[in-house]
Order: C-alpha cells, then structure tokens, then sequence
C-alpha cells in the first residue's frame, strides 16, 4: 500500500500536482476571502447607512436580495451555474484560479456581511456620535473607528468564515480545477489505492485549517485593547 | 425673561423655534436660545425634560424636527431638505404653522425668511408630483445660507455622558486622529498640542495607553482635552459627570472649572448644583419640552418663578 502510494507520489512527480493544488486552495481562499471581505463590508455598510433617499432605498434591496440569493443557494449550485453558464454568457474567460476566487469571494461575501453587520452594530453608536461630533463625515468615522473596532469583535467568527471557505474548495473538482481534493483523488484513481491519499488529504485539511485557527488566536491577542486581557 | 448681565457680544449659537419628535413622542416643544461668546450657560432640569436632546441639536447629532440653529452666520439647518419639504407634504398643519413661524422672524434673516414662506406658499399649491421641483427650489434656497456641518462641528466641542473615547486608538492618538485626519495641523503639531493638553492634566505618561486601562475620570478629562485640541469656539458638555464614580467628580469639574475662567464659551447640561452657582453666567430650567425659566445664579436659585422650577430645587437642594 505505502509502496504504491510513494513510488506515484514521489518517483512519478505526484507531488507536483499535490503542491499545484494545495497553491491553488490557498490562493482561492484568501482571495475568496480577501473579496467576500470587501464585498462583505461594503453591503454591511450599504444596509446600515441611515440616509433615506430613492437611490440609496434601491441598493439596499439589491444588497438585500443579492445576501438572500447566495446564502438560500448551495456553493455547488453556485459554482455550477456561474462556471458553466452566468460566465461563459457574459463572454468571460477567465483563470480558473481566477474565477474560483470570484464565485466563493461572491459567495462567502453574503455571509461576511451578515457577520459584518452584526460586527458593526455591536459598536457603540457614542464612537459613531463622537467621531460626528469632532466633524468626521459618516464614512471616515466608519473607516477609522467604527469599522476597527467592528472588526476586532468579528475576528473570531470571520476566522471560522475563512475555515469553512477552506474546506468548501474542496467542491471545485467539479468545474475540474486543480485544487488539493482533485490532486489526492486523481493519485488515488491512477493506483486504485484510496486509503492513503485520502488519509494524507484529510490530514493536509486538518493541519491548514489548525494552523489558521492558530493565526487566528494570535490575531484576537494582537487586537486585544481591552485592560483585562 | 432674559436678565443677561453678560454685555452683548458675538453670538456663537442661536437656536430658535426648535422643535423635535421621537415617533409620536415630542421631546422639544419650541425652544429658543442664544449663547454668546464667552458665556457658561448651564441646563438643569428634570429627567426626560428634553435637555439633552436640546444640546444635541446644538450640533445637529440628534436633528431637529423643525426650527432653526444658527452656528454664527451660518444656518446648519436643514441638513436634509428632504427631510424638511417631506414634513410639510406630509401635514397642512404643519406648513402654516411653519409659514407662520417663518414669517415673524427677527430682522437679521428677515429676508430668507419671507423668501422661504413664500417659496412654501407658492409650492404647496402644486400638486404632489411637482414635489420634486419643490425640494429643488428648497435646496437651492438654503444651499446659500447653510454650512457644511461637519466643518461646523469641528469648531463645536461635545463631551459625552459615556465619554465615547475611541476604544481602537491609543490616548494620543484621539487627541490627534482629528486634527489630523481634519489637515487642520501637522502630525508634529497635532502631537505638541497634544503632550501640552495632556501635560495640563497631568496624563503625559498615559500618552500610549489604550482608553480601557484608564479611570472614568481619567477618560473624561481625556475627552475634554479631546475636544480643546480641535481648538472649539464652543464647548457643549452632556452630563459629563453623571457616569463617574462621586470620587471623580471633582477633577473634572475642576477641570471645566478652568475652562470657564479662561473663557471658553460652555453649555452644560447638569446635575451639579455647585458647579451651576459657581460657574454658570446663566441657568436655564428646562421642563417638559420648554426653557421654563432663565436667570442669572444667583435669582435662580434664590427666588424662582416657575412652580416647577420651585419643585426642583427644593428636591435637589438638600
């Protein structure tokens, strides 16, 4: 069995596709995240400001609807769906890594701005009233303090966003790119031996998604102002 | 009514015919009020009386339903005509009545006043779909006279209950983050200024130190000093002791006790009695909405008029 295993992973090169794929899960999450993030927080701010105006009423549907679309739709469908049809109609060829990056950055932006919103609710509105009160504008009190602070609260939940990202990468083999799942999986159907490469993969899953959630901790530290830490 | 021993100076706010509603609920039934440079003018008044809503209106953190606020020259309200020209669509009432208010102006605005009242009356005349160039006209009509607020706010100091200090940013840098942010000074200069105002009270080696580390009075005398390095022409204070342990009362109230005798101009919305005789140049008693009395200290607290106001004291000063 490990004989098998180690003359196609390492004699036969295997391990090149391995590492391919484990860069490519890497770059589409933190990519994915980095645009779930932006989107995420642009919608969180876009559904709290308080100005009443048409224009303003009307993007606050379409963000409504746009949170409501991704989160009532599974990331399969999604991934289905853009890939094979919402894309190749709008003439967009793109890297693969590229366009895994937009649809789950797409995705997980629904759910980032949720936890965003939470995020900046849960600030004090007195830091909102006194950035006002010293003739900050709306936005740049968001940016310089409220969005900060909302931030360092969020840290932890928006650690297990860039978690279960990770793992959800592992649905690209569908639309066949190159990610750590597709390289085990093709090791594994090129010998007819499974247990060991699918062992190795859950174990490479395990150690990344530990190694963040170790970031993770050391980040909440970093960004702990609090007296009593 | 107005006993001011305060010679006539500059006036830095001017409020008039201020009116604001919660919902159904009306916290401020028409309140007028002039502040004039140099002058410490003190609020008292029962709780829920609309005090501090008022002195939130002064830089427009709670907007008013209607009526006016004058920063010097400049109107600050509206902000949103919208807001405005939606209220009179919404409630004939309202229009004449805010025609009528419009129209009995003082001399100084007379003329926009007749202008706006008439712009009113020719407009409310149209039909609803016309609204739109109605809120243009208003726009317009106002755009002249009125002042960016944030450029306001900056030269009108808030003090907080809750202190509201920026919890991300060290003690330095909310003295310096508006200055900065604001290109009113330099980094150096912002960070000069800063050290001298914390050297003032004392808290130079709080300098890098996060807001939670510190004491409730350390973290009002922080958001008093806070406010002074935007260089305010005007300081509104919204019981600024009312959430300090009675320990620390007192250095804050010394504090504000220094500010006045240098001559900043001041409202403070209070429960301090001491601090009212001591400092005001003029108590003001809100109840129920309204400026139900206004006097010197020393008539205030010695023959009061109002029932009310008789009612108060007599439970306060004990």
């Amino acid at each position: 069995m490990w004989n098998t295993f180690i003359e196609k992973f390492i004699i036969e090169e295997g391990y090149k596709l391995t590492l391919t794929g484990l860069s490519n899960t890497a770059l589409i999450a933190v990519f994915g995240l980095l645009i779930g993030f932006l989107l995420g927080t642009v919608i969180a701010i876009v559904k709290l400001v308080p100005v009443k105006n048409i224009f303003v009423t009307v993007l606050k549907k379409i963000c409504d609807g746009y949170v409501a679309v991704f989160r009532g739709t599974p990331i399969v469908v999604q991934l289905l769906l853009l890939h094979f049809a919402v894309f190749p109609a709008l003439g967009l060829l793109l890297e693969d890594v590229v366009e895994a990056s937009i649809i789950f950055g797409l995705n997980s932006a629904a759910y980032i701005s949720e936890i965003m919103r939470g995020g900046i609710n849960s600030v004090d509105k007195g830091q909102m009233e006194a950035g006002r009160s010293l003739g900050f504008g709306y936005t740049r009190t968001m940016i310089k303090i409220v969005i900060p602070q909302a931030f360092k609260n969020i840290l932890p939940t928006l650690g297990n966003e860039f978690i279960s990202l990770i793992k959800e990468t592992s649905v690209l083999s569908l639309i066949a790119v190159t990610d750590l799942t597709k390289s085990f999986k093709a090791i594994a159907e090129s010998t007819y031996e499974y247990f060991i490469p699918y062992i190795m993969l859950a174990i490479c899953y395990f150690v990344i998604v530990y190694l963040i959630s170790l970031l993770v901790k050391f980040m909440e530290r970093r960004f702990n102002t609090d007296a009593r830490k | 009514m107005q006993e001011n021993k305060i010679t006539a100076d500059s006036t830095v706010i001017t409020i008039k015919d201020l009116y604001k509603s919660f919902g159904r609920l009306e916290v401020l039934k028409g309140v007028n009020l002039e502040i004039k440079k140099g002058e410490k003018v003190v609020v008292i008044g029962p709780s829920g009386s609309g005090k501090s809503t008022m002195l939130r209106c002064l830089n427009l953190l709670e907007e008013p339903t209607c009526g006016e606020v004058w920063f010097h020259e400049n109107l600050l309200t509206p902000v949103d005509p919208y807001l405005h020209s939606d209220l009179i669509e919404r409630s004939n009432t309202f229009q004449k009545m805010l025609c009528e208010r419009l129209a009995q102006g003082e001399e100084e605005h007379e003329a926009l006043r007749d202008q706006i009242a008439f712009e009113i009356k020719e407009k409310s005349l149209l039909k609803k779909h016309e609204g739109k160039a109605f809120k243009k006209a208003i726009k317009e009509l106002y755009s002249t006279y009125t002042l960016n607020i944030n450029k306001a706010r900056a030269k009108i100091g808030m003090v907080f209950q809750h202190f509201n200090l920026f919890n991300n940013l060290t003690v330095l840098q909310n003295l310096t983050v508006a200055p900065i942010q604001l290109k009113l000074k330099t980094k150096e200069q912002a960070n000069e200024k800063a050290f001298a105002l914390l050297k003032r009270i004392g808290l130079e080696d709080k300098a890098n130190a996060y807001p939670s580390t510190l004491s409730g009075g350390q973290k009002q005398r922080i958001a008093i000093i806070r406010a002074l390095a935007m260089e305010p022409e005007v300081m509104l204070f919204d019981e600024p002791t009312s959430a300090l342990d009675p320990e620390m009362v007192g250095e804050v109230l010394e504090l504000m006790k220094d500010l006045a005798d240098e001559g900043m101009t001041m409202v403070v919305v209070t429960h301090e009695m001491g601090f009212a005789k001591e400092v005001a140049s003029r108590i003001i008693f809100m109840n129920d909405g309204l400026i139900q009395e206004e006097n010197d200290p020393e008539n205030f607290f010695e023959n009061p008029k109002n029932e009310r106001l008789k009612e108060f004291l007599s439970k306060v000063l004990k």
